[in-house]
């Protein structure tokens, strides 16, 4: 292999200007996901089936088809569906929060499912009443455990933000792209690109690695 | 605005054909990806510090990067790295398989970890030669344990596969976006698009779910 690498023809102004973009993106979609995703896994569990099958159908739909195929239908269907104009920040913060929404719907619907029935028939014996139960026992219990799944999820769009670069929203792969054409050092770009989203979802995944081996230490 | 699908019909042959490339793809990294998976699983859980080391922070930087950045990585940089010319199926295998065999790899490594030491015990008591213990106790039941994830893995590549698009091969969600802007019937085109990538992955997620509840219990492992 005979190229030089230049590593000092990458500038890292852009770069860090595409990592805030990103950054933001991934902390609204976390906030549309954590909040919703858990009223969505609360209508998921609803005794009535018409309430549940409609919903059950979004969560799905999101689950089985490719995110990037997601974006892309919002970017250029939602405008045209309700004629309405958004612009790309909006529709990306969009997209990446109904994605997020159904996979956290799902983690909150498995952790309030795996609260143990012993913990319900001590509520009873102590004559907690259901909101009680509820409230006291079957949230508090559910939440916990499926705090390292939200991490994760919450990481994995931080990584799948990276496809908004796709409909030409200027987080950091998008910067990255341009930087990479402009300079023609791909592999340097490319390369300090994906060190920086490494960087940022390492330290998480690790937190995550932890609370779980926590967890585990707990229960045994 | 009014919707008409009847464009499509014209398209038939292009999306079938996307659809082709998009299955042949994951087909192929599904068989590279979960061999690699396997053999880095392995290596995960060796005793060798060396081992374990080199294949952690390959599996944690194919788990901490987009894959999207991989495949640009792969697309442009290797070619330059090697010196050769790479068809776009090639990088696009290298790619996925890359991705396939980090996520399997954790699958594996899971599973092989679920093994409990009781089993271990036993084939000491029983007077097994270390290969019978790996050959006939411990893989066959780890590999069971792991095909209910290693089906969602499938599933998640499937859909990772899409992303190739991104970078010019023209799998479905490519065939898509060109018939879209074409025919300036984006909210047709995506949609059946969209519709195709469901009707494959659902009934798969619902097989994992299948596998979980009926296989394994059966087998009470």
């Amino acid at each position: 292999m005979n190229y030089t690498f230049d590593f000092n023809a990458v500038s890292f102004a852009p770069l860090l200007r595409g990592l805030v973009v990103s950054l933001e993106l991934t902390a609204a979609a976390n906030i549309i996901g954590i909040v919703a995703g858990f009223g969505l896994a609360l209508l998921l569990m609803s005794p009535y089936r018409l309430v549940r099958t409609p919903f059950m159908l979004f969560v799905e739909f999101f689950r089985c088809t490719p995110a990037i195929v997601q974006i892309v239908w919002i970017f250029y269907c939602v405008p045209m569906l309700f004629d309405v104009f958004l612009d790309p920040i909006t529709v990306g913060i969009m997209a990446l929060g109904l994605n997020l929404t159904a996979f956290n719907a799902e983690a909150y619907r498995a952790s309030i499912q795996a609260v143990p029935k012993e913990q319900l028939d001590a509520g009873i014996a102590l004559g907690l009443n259901p909101l009680q139960r509820v409230l006291y026992i079957v949230f508090p219990t559910a939440f916990r455990a499926s705090v390292p799944v939200l991490l994760t999820n919450g990481i994995v769009i931080f990584q799948q933000s990276a496809l908004v670069a796709i409909v030409a929203i200027a987080d950091l792969m998008y910067e990255g792209k341009s930087l990479a054409t402009e300079t023609y050092r791909p592999i340097e770009t490319f390369t300090i690109v994906a060190l920086i989203y490494f960087a940022v979802s390492f330290p998480v995944t690790q937190i995550v690695g932890l609370l779980e081996r926590g967890r585990q230490l707990l229960a045994s | 605005m009014s919707l008409d699908f009847s464009v499509l019909a014209r398209f038939e042959h292009a999306l079938f054909l996307g659809l082709m490339t998009t299955l042949q793809l994951t087909a192929v990294c599904i068989l590279l990806g979960c061999s690699l998976g396997f053999l880095v699983g392995l290596a995960r859980t060796s005793r060798s510090k060396a081992l374990r080391f080199v294949s952690g922070i390959y599996v944690e930087f194919f788990r901490g990067t987009p894959v999207l950045i991989q495949l640009f990585w792969i697309f442009f940089c290797l070619p330059l790295i090697l010196g050769v010319e790479l068809t776009n199926f090639v990088s696009g295998v290298v790619a996925l398989t890359l991705y396939m065999g980090a996520i399997t790899s954790e699958t594996f490594r899971a599973s092989l970890n679920s093994i409990g030491p009781e089993q271990v015990d036993a084939c000491v008591a029983l007077g097994l030669p270390r290969r019978v213990q790996v050959t006939s106790v411990v893989l066959p039941q780890a590999v069971l344990r792991a095909v209910p994830t290693l089906l969602s893995n499938c599933v998640s590549l499937f859909k990772e596969s899409a992303l190739v698009s991104a970078v010019g091969m023209a799998d479905l969600m490519f065939v898509g976006q060109n018939i879209s802007n074409n025919t300036a019937r984006p909210v047709e085109v995506l949609t059946i698009v969209a519709l195709i990538y469901f009707v494959i992955a659902f009934p798969l997620t619902r097989g994992v779910t299948l596998v979980e509840a009926r296989i394994l219990k059966k087998l009470a492992i």
